[in-house]
């Protein structure tokens, strides 16, 4: 005679345990097939959502990178030398390149003229999406002909028409039309100059180029596809290549100002649905486990009888659960699978992003081990109570505590934080991120239960034996022994709050994916306005009946010194930095921008786009002589290195200004007001040259060409920057953002629903019996129902009502430290889940006292 | 008297000193076992009689270590049940303790022939198909074999248990009313198997009973009443 293994391990690959829990299934097939399910269902979502993510994600990028129209974008004022790539070319796909200055674009007799910005580009730039143009396809006609296209402005302006000639430089180029979306702007900072493109092998002809002050070369690079980490060390490669002195790196990252923290937070979005689901598909392992595991109590305490130890009765039921566990695994990924051809199949035209017919293996592989280490996980939390069974259990049927359990059952929820906190990571959250998330789901499931145990006592307090028998019987089933309250509480309770943050969370997103396209936003903007003239646009605005949504004066300056350091002398300092390989180049102060011309402003007060980040503004008065209080934008502070007090001397068009730093001010640059990256108090540039900047917003679907060209008649030296088409691109892909969030949020919402149901249908077992009995000793139909009725509708009404509650917590505190958003409390949802889980509820009571009815009362008692 | 004299000399196979089982629920405490002393030599055939509620089927659940008590000891085929850890009483019981319940408790999902089996798997012994269908061919339930316990009578299900006690003979066997549930004839069966397997085997008997002829035919009566014994006859 061997001994039995009294080690878990052991006892798990003991053949005993495994014939056990195979002949202990048996009579039980079809309702372990339907946990199965259940297990299968969440692990469906997953991987849809997974697979889903994955397109997702890289339609996300993709709309990123539009904004920058390649990869890495390399940028520098001297010729950037081309020898770095022979060593990237493996990293490398496609490259481009292009030579941008400011230069006079005039008509051929030289009569009508005004300053842009040159384009003169090489390769394929820009890569991954189509330049939109009139007459179409001119972009490409550029690429082979000797010729020029232009802002939609300019054409307006000079009057011309594709075929028409304009002169740059020396040479006389042929308009090939106009370019109207999907281009983005290489210059940060050119500003609102209208452009022109031109080939770069045609640029030596006009003789401009080298003639010009301030010249920016370019090099798009555009990176061979690959994973994340892939793209991250490409990168690095990238920017150690190219550690030059003077050399600017971008990404698209850099760039998605533009839309706001939408794109960011829809991202994180994406990781909190993914835990979602995986955390709902828990509660559905954990909740059919756990009923499994309280049928099973006299077995366990028999077995133990018998001289089994504890472990190996542990193992038979970890056994059954991990297998169970494989299966719904296999057939959920399965099923999400197919799921995802499916959707792609007969969706796939009007999804709004891209997506791969079948997902990849990896992607279902990954998603499926991760969803079966949780269900594991979570089916443990039931599987401990095996170890509190007692044999005394065969003599009266009760289980006390055993020593030891509460350390175990702490061991079991580190385990599961562990492991929803890893997954969390893995779907994207920072660490702190996932700490945050990981233990919100922790409090929601400590308040739930702590609400159940109140709730036991509460009713236990308030119970009256002068109520109605039905009513009074109904009641104390929610405290008597045998209780279902905790359960209710923790599978519907939790799902609840899991749905309804999934919702929250999605119209927290969504508001923050719209830009504001409304009437106060401004389209057209007039810059180059002389002080004198305002009046004149004013009253050609009033003429049109637009409205003036901004007038601010604008003078032109250089930084002359930051802190005491001349530009001289700061282009002097050793760059040892960046010779190290580790130094990130970003460390020293770019050259452009301490070159650069900025157009500062003043006012007194801040619009509704900024927010001081330090200091105050507006800024204590000062005296003459002193430095001027000024603000900087906190990107332009952190580049210049500098910080409230610091000072900075300006040469205001020849005569030096001395400034101190007196606010750091956030921009929210994804608004298309007029922003500045300098803003001074009022009394100090009034008498300096300057112009005006005055912003309209013409009425949508109206062209704007007869109102420039009245503009230009009034004020010839006006340019009119016409932002309606920019404002519709972001528009749109803002919107096809919130499309992707409302479908994952849908598929969430429809995979929770059956989990809960089938949450539900768990407690089924254990009303049932007991109803038998009732029959038994003679209640009506009518009677029986009712009873069940009473505790189902009270549990799903409170268990609903927890939910909401934390969810509302939940909400307000994503509001207010993820998103940043004021929060607005919406009942609708709330009343919505009341609704489906008061419904649902009733619905699972009534199924219950249906089945009551159908099965022989002695069937029931005999089965035990 | 040559099997007292027997008795006093070889160890016996349970010894009870000093044990008292206290329920308390809250305030309220209830006393169940107070102070009980019971010794049993291997062999030997001892029947408990008292009325209900005395405290009779937890005593046995206290000598059988399916329980703790509050106070007083037990010692089991040599070995101190309060120094074993639960897996190591499990271990004691496999290999030497029989018990057959009041209430059967068969395992649900096994048929019977699988729950008479299940004592023989966890020692890790393979076979015994035969023995074990023999068994329960002698307690009448030949035809019965691939039925799950929820298929047969109260009084089937008791056999199938006595069946699962007998498969492997264990040195000392507690039955609580094993033929509470049985008719006459059955039952005389029953007691015989019993009783053959204590002169075979040697196996000790300790009976809870409310059936007088049943009481009658052991060596030793213990009575009991409100958790104390009362008297301890050997007529
Ligand atoms: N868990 C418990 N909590 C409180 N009291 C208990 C518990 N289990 C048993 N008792 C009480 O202990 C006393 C003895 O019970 P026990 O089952 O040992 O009686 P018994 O002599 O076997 O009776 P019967 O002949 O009816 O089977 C009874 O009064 C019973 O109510
Ligand atoms: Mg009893």
């Amino acid at each position: 005679m061997q001994p039995l293994p009294t080690s878990l391990v052991r006892a798990l690959f003991h053949p005993w345990a495994w014939r056990m829990a195979w002949r202990d299934s048996r009579s039980q097939r079809g309702r372990l097939a339907l946990y199965a399910v259940s297990i299968a269902v969440g692990i469906c979502a997953l991987t849809a959502i997974h697979a889903l993510r994955a397109s997702v994600r890289q339609s996300l990028d993709t709309q990123t990178k539009n904004l920058l129209g390649t990869d890495v974008l390399v940028s520098s004022r001297q010729p950037i030398a081309q020898d770095p790539l022979v060593n990237l070319s493996s990293l490398i796909t496609e490259t481009g390149s292009e030579t941008a200055f400011s230069s006079m674009l005039s008509d051929p007799s030289g009569a009508h003229s005004r300053l842009v910005q040159v384009r003169a580009l090489e390769g394929g730039f820009p890569f991954g999406t189509t330049v939109d143009t009139v007459p179409v396809g001119a972009w490409q006609s550029l690429q082979e002909q000797h010729g020029i296209l232009l802002d939609p402005a300019l054409l307006a302006e000079f009057d011309v028409h594709p075929g028409d000639k304009l002169k740059l430089g020396a040479t006389e180029f042929t308009v090939l039309g106009e370019v109207t979306k999907g281009v983005p702007r290489s210059n940060r900072f050119s500003g609102f100059a209208s452009e022109a493109f031109i080939r770069l092998k045609d640029l030596p002809s006009t003789g401009l180029a080298g003639s010009q002050s301030l010249v920016f070369h370019h090099l798009f690079l555009e990176l061979r596809p690959g994973t994340e980490a892939e793209r991250k060390a490409a990168l690095a490669e990238v920017r150690k290549s190219f550690s030059l002195k003077g050399v600017q790196i971008q990404t698209p990252e850099d760039r998605s100002e533009t839309f706001g923290e939408g794109i960011d937070k829809a991202k994180e979005f994406l990781s909190i649905t993914a835990l979602t689901a995986l955390v709902l598909g828990g509660i559905g392992v954990a909740g059919a486990i756990h009923t499994h595991i309280r049928r099973r109590v006299p077995t366990v305490a028999v077995l133990l009888c018998l001289g089994c130890p504890a472990s190996l009765a542990f193992a038979v039921y970890m056994v059954q659960a991990a297998t169970l566990g494989l299966m719904g695994t296999v057939l959920g990924a399965g099923l999400g699978a197919f799921a995802h051809a499916a959707l792609v199949h007969f969706a796939g035209n009007s999804l709004p992003f891209n997506v791969a017919a079948m997902p990849q293996p990896l992607v279902i592989l990954e998603t499926a081990g991760a969803g079966f280490l949780l269900c594991c996980g979570f089916a443990l939390l039931p599987l401990l109570r095996i170890r509190d069974i007692s044999p005394t259990a065969t003599l009266n049927a009760r289980s006390e505590k055993v020593p030891g359990r509460s350390l175990r059952e702490a061991g079991v929820y580190l385990l599961l934080f562990g492991l929803v906190w890893s997954v969390a990571r893995l779907n994207g959250a920072n660490s702190l991120r996932a700490l945050a998330l990981t233990a919100s789901l922790g409090v929601a499931f400590a308040s739930l239960t702590a609400t159940a145990f109140g709730l036991m006592k509460f009713t236990r307090w308030i119970i009256r034996p002068s109520w109605p028998y039905l009513l009074r019987q109904g009641v104390s089933n929610l405290f008597r022994p045998q209780n279902q309250t905790l359960l209710f509480l923790l599978s519907l309770g939790l799902g609840t709050f899991l749905l309804l943050t999934t919702w929250f969370t999605q119209s927290l997103v969504l508001s923050q994916l719209k830009i504001d396209n409304g009437p106060s936003t401004p389209n057209l903007y007039l810059v180059d306005v002389q002080p004198d003239q305002t009046r004149t646009v004013r009253a050609v605005f009033e003429a049109e009946h637009l409205p003036v949504l901004e007038d601010a004066p604008m003078v032109t300056m250089r930084i002359e010194s930051v802190k005491g350091l001349l530009l001289s002398a700061i282009e002097k300092q050793p760059q040892n930095a960046s010779s190290l390989p580790e130094a990130k180049p970003t460390q020293r102060v770019p050259r452009w921008v301490m070159e650069r011309e900025y157009r500062s402003t003043y006012r007194t007060t801040l619009n509704a786009t900024e927010t001081v980040l330090a200091g105050a503004w507006p800024p204590t008065p000062f005296v003459a002589g002193a430095p001027v209080p000024i603000s900087l934008e906190q990107q332009l502070a952190k580049d210049l290195k500098v910080g409230v007090g610091d000072e900075i001397v300006l040469d205001v068009q020849g005569v030096p200004l001395r400034a101190v730093v007196a606010c750091v001010r956030k921009v929210d640059w994804s608004k298309f007001n007029l922003n500045f990256f300098m803003v001074f108090p009022p009394g100090v540039l009034e008498d300096a040259p300057q112009f005006h900047l005055l912003t309209t917003r013409v009425p949508s679907g109206q062209t704007s060409g007869a109102l420039q060209r009245t503009l230009l008649r009034a004020a010839p030296n006006v340019s009119v920057v016409d932002l309606t088409s920019i404002l519709a691109t972001v528009a749109s892909l803002l919107q096809k953002a919130a499309r992707v969030i409302q479908l994952l949020a849908g598929f969430t919402l429809a995979a929770g629903l059956p989990i809960l149901a089938g949450a539900l249908l768990n407690g089924r077992d254990q009303r049932l019996r007991e109803s038998v009995l009732l029959r038994t000793l003679g209640a009506s139909e009518q009677q029986v129902r009712a009873i069940v009725l009473v505790e189902y509708a009270a549990l799903g009404a409170l268990s609903e009502l927890a939910g909401s509650l934390l969810a509302v917590g939940a909400q307000w505190a994503a509001a207010r430290w993820i998103f940043k958003t004021p929060h607005a409390f919406e009942t609708g949802p709330v009343l919505v889940a009341l609704a489906i889980s008061i419904g649902g509820s009733v619905l699972a009571g009534r199924t219950l006292s249906r089945s009551v009815c159908s099965k022989t009362p002695l069937d029931v008692l005999r089965q035990g | 008297m040559a099997e007292r004299t027997l008795s006093s000399l070889v160890p016996p196979v349970l010894e009870v000193r000093a044990l008292s089982k206290t329920y308390s629920d809250g305030d309220r405490s209830l006393t169940v076992l107070d102070n009980i002393h019971l010794s049993v030599a291997p062999g030997e055939t001892c029947a408990i009689v008292g009325p209900s509620g005395s405290g009779k089927t937890t005593l046995l659940g206290l000598c059988a270590g399916l329980d703790d008590a509050t106070s007083g000891s037990v010692q089991l085929d040599g070995e101190t049940l309060e120094t074993l850890s639960q897996d190591a009483r499990a271990a004691l019981r496999g290999r030497s303790v029989g018990f057959v319940f009041q209430n059967f408790q068969l395992i649900p999902t096994l048929t019977a022939l699988e729950n008479v089996l299940v004592p023989m798997e966890l020692r890790g012994e393979s076979g015994g198909f035969a023995e074990a269908e023999a068994l329960l061919s002698k307690v009448g339930l030949g035809k019965r074999l691939t039925h799950y316990p929820h298929q047969l009578s109260g009084g089937e299900q008791q056999r199938v248990a006595l069946a699962r006690a007998f498969v492997r003979p264990p040195r000392i066997l507690f039955a609580d009313e094993p033929t509470g549930n049985l008719d006459a004839i059955t039952s005389e069966t029953l007691v015989e198997m019993l009783f053959a397997l204590n002169r075979e085997n040697g196996t000790a008997l300790v009976l809870v009973t409310h059936d007088p002829a049943l009481a009658a035919r052991a060596r030793r009566v213990v009575r009991m009443h409100a958790g104390r014994i009362i008297a301890d006859e050997r007529p």
